[in-house]
């Protein structure tokens, strides 16, 4: 039994939707069509451009500067002022959030693609050469994959440092044999597919069917695949930072919001403990919603079918 | 000094004065709300919090309260500060292995007559080898008959010169020059009698003392069980049947357990106010007792890095850091300002408000950061170049916290620092190797005493001396006043010392954290200090339930 | 079957042995040793006396020295010595090992008694407003931070009821309602997240099933669709499910550090972050060997029972 079904079952499966092909052919304007029939994915669109839009703009949304301390207006309430309270520092919590989804999603695409794509070479080396080089990187992928997700995460976060650029690393191992599993396994259906076949007979060379015929032919499960692992990629960093090694300060993250505040000022200040949950909750619906929806249109076996 | 009254509490205790004293004392201690304080009961088992598995159970390799405060029970001390007083100075140490104490040879000699008929956990006899070998050990004299992994006190022990043992009821002290300090640092619960007759590696992992308690179980990251020592020495002590230490990592789950009534009493550190005064709103019962716990918050510059040896730089950022900003922000109004030592009315040798108003980063904000700036554009630094720093702390949420805190002051005056997030277990390493900038720190003290201070934290080439501050003047002042047995003499001089010490930056103290410690009322007995290492021995601790 | 399963072992070792390499390095490329933590109460650390202890414990040796010793303790089935405990490391894990077990076990159970009839119901539904309604309450238990959830569980208890579970463990011999209890809702807080995703994949296959032609036959047939969805059509959406589990089991670990922690439960796998943060080795190295073996083996056991489930699938 190969990996390959397991896989396909895992993750390609997909409900039963009307002729998503001819949706998708029809490009840009299909977009509202497609908002109508996936109501729940586009309201993940709209959560993920939410999330987007805070990154790109934080500096103009934020009304004060998110690391600014005030130590005559700490913890106060939700106001005028500060439209989601103050922290124990008297920091701004809504411009805390809006900057915080910076992190959040630099963290969680960087590592995410970074992950899926080192991930889908291995995959698409592993599933179109096959034989001795197959052997060997789906041994290596099962190292990484038998390896605990946090526990991994938190030996490199350890051995690295805490920083930004490692803590992305650190999250990206994981995804890289979850995407490699996945992308060879939809690989070792293309390869075997009439007009690989044709293509090869025609005596095109090895890199060129397998980086023009059988790649663009992964690229559904691909995005499906890191819209998916984007999700899981911002819970890892928020679960990291609340054990203290993720992003380090001043950068807001949304995990390290949530850490001590949660225990200690619960009941006196609720806000502190709601918002930052809210926000890490919403961005992760959001995405999951996206990629549900997602999933559904772009199936590779729907498309077959 | 003169001859000190060295009797326990075991034989005062049945007679009338020793009772109404005691009352007296719980009514002072509880504000009255623990007036149910009638004869004593005996029996029942205390649980208690403990906040991590202790990185070792052997006292005198540790300087941590995870290791102190369940393993305390299980020794005795030659004197103890008095488990009554709230306030620990030199009128409340009290006798425990040894009975009586005086001064000797002009105060170069501190000479104990010690206790009758003790015996070690295990039966053996104690007797006056087994101070000399502890204490040797300790300071690890030559010749020492064992050697400790770490001795983090031996400082501590610099000035003596030999310990004398004329017979197995007596232990001299022989001293290089007079150290009035040195009964004060005997009575803290870091200072505990070992048996000769067990290799100290052993007990890292099993306790053998001569204490109340004795070890039952230790079970490593769970739980330590104690149970009553049947032959304790004091007759009718101590009350409990046993304590059982539950270990509990998660802060959340500390607070919950406590509220929940799953333990009894609080673990003496790490209590927010915030969630103290919500436990007590929750459990209006609750005994919360407000108290210090002889730490201090503190930023370190080090002075190995060639930026800090301009007076005006350090100036700067000692002027730039708000004190008062820091007890709202930093401790949630939950500490006290002060300098180098523990501040009134929790300690004796604070300074006074006066002196404290003229220290940098006390008096108005504003006027203060426009000093710093103005010292630093005459360092050469100011909008157009603005100087960089980096500062380290652990990577744990109350030092992040803190440290965040600390950067957006330094901001407002135009440094920009980066912070450096270190994990906690290699913090102390990093700190040895003097490998950071400046450093957001917390440094706690077992007794409160200048010379337990300022020899480990200020004096040149002390290893705990972070900042490696090094002033040979300091450094004279810091054995003038260890020696001076004037008390209103010494007080100044350390005033003076402390006043310098801030002035130059060699330790910035943000300030002294408070403490709010929450047990049930049925717990009785049970007071806390104004250090949290020397009030944990539990001995005259009972249940009213 | 034989040469599968020999094929099987072969790489199991492969596999395992490749692990034993990479957390062995990257344990050492973590700055400081246990040296460092063993003087971190202390304050200070003596250069002498940490040199000496290092080569007490061997770590002043060449790496591939280290790495052939501890190999070879293995071989013989030698465990080592906790640096930080100073006892042996397999005296200290192993009594944690069943209490993660049975957290393990009991929160795939919740997961499964949640999750599978809701998947079902999701699909049978599907597109009608129960189907919307379970996937986002599914999408909303994958979406909540797990260590999270547990505070925010222990908090409400707390509140609520003035109560939580035990804080020290209760053995269920000792106490039976007192154990179930505490392991009740740390099995509630690690087995959301895992329902969550057991409905979505219960959903999607039975959807998927559902479209295959003996189902048609079978509805064609006139029998009622109860019968179709529990009988037919369940028994082989089951196996993209197990393998969830399978999955789930590793991924499980993770999820457990942290409700061990806020649940105070005494289980391996708290107990293995804090042996990575004291720089543990022996106990670090060993633990993670044990659960790969773990997963490997719960693979395996995926993989049997795939094919006891599904005739189709062929060991080859």
């Amino acid at each position: 039994m190969g990996d390959g079904v397991k896989d396909g079952t895992l993750l390609g499966t997909g409900a039963a939707q009307a002729t998503p092909h001819a949706r998708l052919a029809r490009g840009g304007p299909s977009l509202w069509r497609l908002a109508r029939q996936k109501p729940l994915g586009a309201v993940g669109a709209a959560l993920v451009l939410l999330m987007v839009a805070m990154a790109l703009f934080a500096d103009i949304l934020a009304t004060q500067d998110p690391v600014h301390t005030n130590a005559a207006e700490t913890l106060s309430q939700p106001s005028r002022q500060h439209w989601l309270g103050t922290d124990y520092l008297g920091r701004d919590i809504y411009s805390r959030i809006v900057h915080g989804a910076r992190i959040s999603l630099v963290v969680g695409v960087a590592s995410t693609l970074l992950g899926a794509v080192v991930g889908g070479m291995a995959g698409l080396l592993s599933g179109y050469v096959g034989g001795a080089t197959d052997l060997l990187t789906q041994r290596v992928m099962d190292i990484m994959q038998g390896l605990p997700l946090l526990v991994l995460a938190l030996v490199m976060s350890a051995a690295l440092g805490p920083s930004l650029a490692n803590v992305i690393i650190a999250i990206s191992v994981p995804i890289v044999p979850r995407a490699a599993r996945v992308i060879r396994s939809s690989v070792l259906a293309i390869r075997e597919t009439p007009y690989v076949e044709a293509a090869r007979a025609l005596g095109v060379c090895h890199a060129r069917v397998a980086l023009r015929h059988i790649l663009p032919n992964t690229m559904g499960p691909f995005l499906v695949l890191t819209t998916a692992q984007l999700g899981s990629a911002i819970l890892v960093e928020a679960a990291l930072s609340f054990l203290g090694l993720g992003v380090p300060e001043p950068y807001p993250s949304w995990g390290r919001m949530l850490s001590v505040s949660a225990a200690e000022y619960a009941q006196k200040a609720p806000w502190l403990v709601l918002f930052p949950g809210a926000a890490i909750s919403l961005a992760v619906f959001g995405t999951n919603l996206l990629g549900d929806a997602l999933r559904d249109v772009l199936d590779p076996r729907l498309r077959q079918a | 000094m003169s001859m000190q009254r060295g009797g326990s509490r075991s034989g005062g205790f049945s007679a009338f004065g020793g009772r109404l004293a005691i009352l007296l004392t719980l009514i002072i201690a509880f504000g009255g709300t623990g007036w149910a304080a009638s004869t004593p009961k005996y029996g029942g088992v205390l649980t208690a919090t403990e906040s991590d598995t202790p990185p070792s159970l052997s006292i005198h390799e540790e300087a941590t309260i995870a290791t102190v405060w369940p393993m305390m029970p299980c020794y005795n001390n030659l004197v103890l500060f008095d488990p009554f007083k709230k306030q620990e100075n030199v009128g409340t140490v009290i006798g425990e292995l040894a009975e009586r104490w005086e001064w000797r040879d002009g105060g170069k000699a501190l000479l104990f007559h010690l206790r009758r008929g003790v015996k070690w956990h295990d039966g053996q006899p104690f007797s006056s080898t087994d101070v000399k070998f502890t204490f040797d050990v300790v300071r690890e004299a030559p010749g020492a008959p064992a050697k400790l992994r770490v001795s983090p006190r031996k400082l501590w022990y610099e000035n003596v010169a030999s310990i004398e043992t004329p017979d197995a009821e007596t232990v001299i002290f022989h001293l290089k020059r007079p150290q009035p300090s040195l009964i004060l640092m005997l009575a803290a619960g870091y200072s505990p009698v070992y048996p000769a007759h067990v290799p100290p590696a052993e007990l890292r992992t099993k306790c053998l003392g001569t204490g109340p308690f004795k070890l039952k179980e230790y079970r490593q990251g769970e739980y330590i069980d104690l149970v009553k020592n049947p032959d304790y020495f004091i007759k009718g002590r101590p009350y409990l049947d046993g304590i059982r230490y539950v270990i509990i990592r998660e802060r959340g789950t500390r607070y919950a357990g406590i509220q929940a009534g799953r333990q009894d009493v609080a673990y003496p550190l790490e209590i927010a106010k915030t969630i103290a005064e919500s436990v007590k709103k929750a459990v209006p019962g609750m005994v919360l007792v407000e108290t210090s716990t002889n730490l201090n918050d503190n930023l370190l510059l080090n002075f190995r890095r060639p930026i800090f040896e301009d007076a005006r730089i350090r100036r700067a950022i000692n002027l730039a850091i708000d004190r008062k900003g820091y007890v709202q922000a930093g401790r949630q109004g939950a500490a006290v300002l002060g300098g180098v030592m523990l501040p009134k009315p929790y300690g004796v040798w604070g300074l006074s408000e006066k002196e404290l108003g003229k220290l940098p980063g006390m008096g108005d904000p504003a006027k203060n950061k426009e000093e710093a700036r103005q010292l630093l554009a005459q360092a050469g630094y100011g909008p157009g170049k603005p100087l960089k720093l980096s500062v380290s702390t652990r990577a744990s949420s109350f030092y992040v916290d803190l440290a965040s805190f600390i950067i957006d002051q330094l901001k407002q005056v135009g440094i920009e620092a980066t912070l450096e997030q270190v994990e906690t277990g290699i913090w102390h390493a990093k700190l040895t190797r003097r490998d950071y900038e400046m450093a957001v720190n917390n440094t706690g003290l077992g007794p409160d005493d200048p010379d337990a201070n300022l020899y480990e934290n200020f004096k040149c080439g002390s290893p705990r001396n972070y900042s490696d501050y090094c002033n040979p003047e300091v450094d004279r002042l810091i054995d003038e006043q260890s020696q001076t047995p004037d008390f209103a003499k010494r007080l100044r001089l350390v005033h003076d010392l402390d006043t310098r010490l801030q002035l130059e930056g060699a330790r910035i103290i943000l300030g002294w954290a408070k403490e709010y410690y929450l047990m049930w009322p049925y717990v009785k007995n049970l007071i806390p200090h104004q250090s949290v290492y020397n009030y944990g021995r539990m001995q005259e601790v009972w249940l009213d339930r | 079957m034989r040469t599968y399963v020999l094929t099987r072992v072969a790489i199991a070792v492969l596999t395992l042995l490749g692990m034993s390499v990479v957390i062995f390095v990257l344990l050492r490329i973590a700055p400081g040793d246990v040296v460092d933590m063993i003087f971190a109460s202390a304050g200070y650390v003596d250069p002498a006396a940490k040199t000496e202890i290092q080569r007490e414990l061997g770590l002043d040796r060449p790496i591939t020295v280290q790495y052939a010793r501890w190999l070879g303790e293995i071989l013989r089935g030698d465990l080592g010595k906790s640096y930080r405990y100073d006892i042996p490391a397999w005296q200290v894990v192993r009594p944690r090992i069943p209490i993660t077990v049975e957290l393990a076990i009991l929160a795939m159970l919740v997961a499964s008694l949640i999750g599978i009839p809701a998947g079902v119901v999701s699909a049978v539904r599907q597109d009608r407003w129960m189907d919307y309604v379970m996937r986002i309450l599914s999408l909303a238990g994958l979406s909540m931070p797990s260590f999270w959830l547990g505070m925010v569980i222990i908090l409400l208890l707390v509140w609520g009821l003035g109560w939580i579970p035990a804080l020290t463990y209760v053995s269920p011999f000792q106490d039976l309602k007192a154990h179930l209890l505490q392991f009740l809702f740390p099995a509630l807080a690690v087995g959301s997240r895992s329902s969550a995703l057991i409905m979505r994949i219960t959903r999607s296959s039975l959807l998927e099933v559902m479209r295959e032609d003996y189902i048609r036959t079978a509805y064609a047939k006139g029998q009622r669709e109860r019968v179709v969805v529990w009988r037919h059509a369940l028994k082989n959406a089951f196996l993209p499910v197990l393998t969830v589990l399978g999955i789930e089991f590793a991924f499980l670990i993770g999820g457990l550090v942290v409700t061990e922690t806020v649940f105070n439960l005494p289980g391996v796998a708290r107990f293995l972050v804090e042996a990575i943060l004291w720089r543990d080795y022996p106990v670090v190295q060993n633990l993670v060997m044990f659960i790969a073996v773990v997963v490997i083996l719960a693979n395996f056991a995926v993989d049997v029972l795939y094919g006891w489930l599904d005739p189709r699938v062929r060991y080859g």
